[in-house]
């Protein structure tokens, strides 16, 4: 188990805002490391800064102090955020001019010049999520359940070693949300990448090999 | 295809959607203002081009003219006809006189023309409307046709005609006897000023009434298809003999020729304000469109998109809008240029004025002429202009950072 390596290092994290006069401290110095393959879930109080922290891990957003490494390097261009890293969202932002297969297609696009293969891969995709007869669709004439779905595939689609999901069951109802997080964590075990899950049901934490709380900006066990 | 120009396409042509309708009015915007330009270029350059014709078919490409008189027109024409391009000649002598028809008096301008060679560098053929033109001699004149209306003189009509020569008789106490010319010819070149008063005679009864001996007063030049007349005017002053300056007929006309440019400039700077306000309801759209579409600007930032492909993706929307809107324009303009003159039909029908529209601008066919430059001129300025409408909304999309679009409800 041990010697997997690390995906994702994170050090001595710190993140503040602005707010009025004074600043927020969100973060004050978290320690994380994601191993290859590994499930990791994250819980903590609405505003406790989960959301915060998975942008810092994914590249979006700068930390005010701390050290980051992604697979060993501790720069993450744009590009290579799209092929390291699969997000997935509590509002799914899917692109609404285009059908489910295009939608998934598009993280592949953003890499360069798609072919057969490609095609081919994202229907898979769909027909895994259970949405093989649904790929004509655009977002809006899908449920809730099924653009998340959607979203996943996308995330999935290239081959990403690490997914970060910010409360992707957060605009649905249980059974569309047991639904989504089942697919995640057997995709996801299914192609060895590894998750970091944030989340508010403890059930769905419970599922993931690694469970840690967020409280007063640092990381406390369960 | 790159990635940005694909999703470009897609948001302005959605998939499932069949009339995307702000990508609808963004193009008819610049259509419209693409097509208005190609109307009244085309326009403008038909007149031009009549006006152009004219102007040729009445005094050749190039005139060569001495100080005063041209005494040996022979050898002046022999000289210019070596020139290469030079296709024909023909000498001149015009000048002022008065007729008199059933006591009406008229005072046209009078051209003298070498009936044997005037053809091949002046149509005048073309232009008669009543009566032969080959049957102009010596004793007789061909008028242009408001002056015959104003004399009320027909074929036949024989009309007197007092030359300035006759007022140094008449200091001499001679008898003033008038040259009498019989009418055999009206011509209608379709310019008000031309047809208003002008006679024709042959070149030896001017020399005649002018009292010129065997002198001219210049030479009319004709040049082949497609001679510049700039080069050929300057190669035929090079090979003249002393007397005579040759001024090609964009020379001679030059005011004129600027007046009309400047118009047309000016109409086309006017009216390629429409493509600018139709650039500014394209920018105002694809604005709107950066705002309602922020979370899925943050998104591609997070899927691994530059700010630069953002940008590029808003950007390329502005060009497809200018390059659709364009092509449609053109489609638009070119289709009514075709259909111009039913238009027209159709619009004096309406409004009744079909007799006025004749008598004030001497045509009943719109002309239509588009110049290459021109149509590059005004796709080109089309397309800049929708390409900057996308710059601004690009550079917004661009500005924003992923993590606050996606945060952003
Ligand atoms: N861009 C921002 N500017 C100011 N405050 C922010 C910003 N982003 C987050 N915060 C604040 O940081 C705290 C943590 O937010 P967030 O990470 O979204 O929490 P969570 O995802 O755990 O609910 C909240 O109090 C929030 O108001
Ligand atoms: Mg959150």
């Amino acid at each position: 188990m041990s010697n997997r390596p690390p995906i994702l290092q994170a050090r001595g994290l710190h993140k503040s805002y602005a707010s009025g006069a004074r600043r927020l401290q969100v973060l004050r110095g978290v320690e994380l490391t994601v191993l290859s393959g590994e499930s990791v879930s994250i819980r903590g109080e609405s505003g406790s800064g989960k959301s915060t922290l998975l942008n810092l891990l994914s590249g979006l957003d700068a930390p005010d102090a701390g050290e980051l490494q992604w697979e060993g390097e501790a720069t993450l261009s744009a590009a290579r955020r799209g092929r390291l890293i699969g997000l997935v969202f509590q509002s799914f932002y899917l692109v609404p001019e285009l059908d489910a297969l295009d939608n998934v297609l598009l993280a592949a696009r953003l890499q360069g010049p798609i072919g057969a293969a490609e095609r081919a891969r994202a229907c898979d995709l769909l027909g895994r999520v259970g949405l093989a007869d649904r790929t004509g669709h655009i977002p809006g004439k899908l449920s809730g359940g099924e653009r998340q779905r959607v979203a996943i595939a996308r995330a999935l689609m290239n081959k990403p070693p690490l997914i970060l999901a910010d409360e992707p069951t957060g605009n649905l109802d249980e059974g569309s949300g047991e639904a989504v997080i089942d697919l995640l964590l057997a995709l996801c075990a299914e192609s060895g990448c590894a998750l970091v899950l944030v989340t508010h049901n403890a059930a769905h934490a419970n599922r993931c090999a690694r469970r840690l709380f967020l409280r007063e900006g640092g990381f406390h066990p369960v | 295809m790159p990635w940005p120009l694909y999703l470009a396409l897609k948001q302005l042509f959605p998939t499932g959607r069949r009339f995307p309708f702000f990508t609808f009015i963004s193009i008819l915007g610049v259509a419209l203002g693409v097509g208005l330009l190609i109307v009244c270029i085309s326009v403008m350059g038909g007149f031009g081009r009549e006006i152009r014709n004219m102007i040729v078919n009445t005094q050749g490409e190039v005139q060569v003219r001495s100080e005063g008189l041209m005494q040996d027109p022979r050898a002046v024409m022999d000289a210019i006809e070596k020139v290469p391009g030079v296709l024909a000649t023909t000498p001149f002598a015009e000048g002022v006189v008065m007729l008199q028809y059933q006591n009406k008096p008229a005072f046209p301008a009078i051209q003298g023309v070498d009936a044997n060679r005037v053809d091949r560098v002046i149509p005048l053929r073309q232009f008669i409307v009543a009566g032969e033109y080959d049957a102009l001699d010596d004793d007789r004149v061909i008028l242009s046709a408001q002056l015959a209306m104003t004399l009320g003189a027909r074929l036949g009509s024989r009309i007197s005609v007092y030359s300035p020569l006759l007022l140094e008789k008449l200091k001499t106490d001679e008898i003033l006897i008038p040259r009498e010319l019989e009418v055999c010819g009206i011509f209608e070149i379709g310019h008000q000023q031309l047809d208003s008063s002008v006679v024709i005679v042959t070149l030896r009864t001017m020399q005649e009434l002018y009292g010129l001996g065997r002198a001219v007063h210049g030479v009319n030049v004709k040049l082949g298809e497609g001679i510049d007349p700039d080069r050929a005017t300057a190669d035929i002053n090079r090979a003249l003999p002393v007397d005579g300056v040759a001024k090609s007929w964009m020379d001679a006309n030059q005011e004129f020729l600027f007046v009309l440019q400047l118009e047309k400039n000016m109409i086309f700077f006017l009216l390629l304000f429409i493509i600018v306000v139709a650039a500014f309801s394209v920018a105002s759209s694809l604005l709107i469109a950066v705002v309602r579409k922020t979370r899925e600007i943050g998104l591609l930032g997070a899927l691994g998109a530059s700010p630069g492909q953002v940008a590029a993706c808003f950007c390329c929307q502005g060009v497809i809008i200018g390059i659709v809107g364009t092509a449609a324009g053109l489609g638009l303009g070119f289709a009514v240029v075709h259909f111009r003159n039913d238009l027209v039909a159709g619009f004096t029908r309406l409004t009744g004025s079909q007799a006025a529209l004749e008598r004030f601008y001497q045509f009943s066919q719109l002309p239509a002429y588009l110049s290459r430059t021109d149509l590059l001129l005004i796709i080109s300025s089309a397309l800049i202009v929708s390409t900057l409408a996308g710059l601004l909304p690009a550079w917004r999309a661009a500005k924003l950072k992923p993590v606050e679009a996606l945060r952003s409800e």
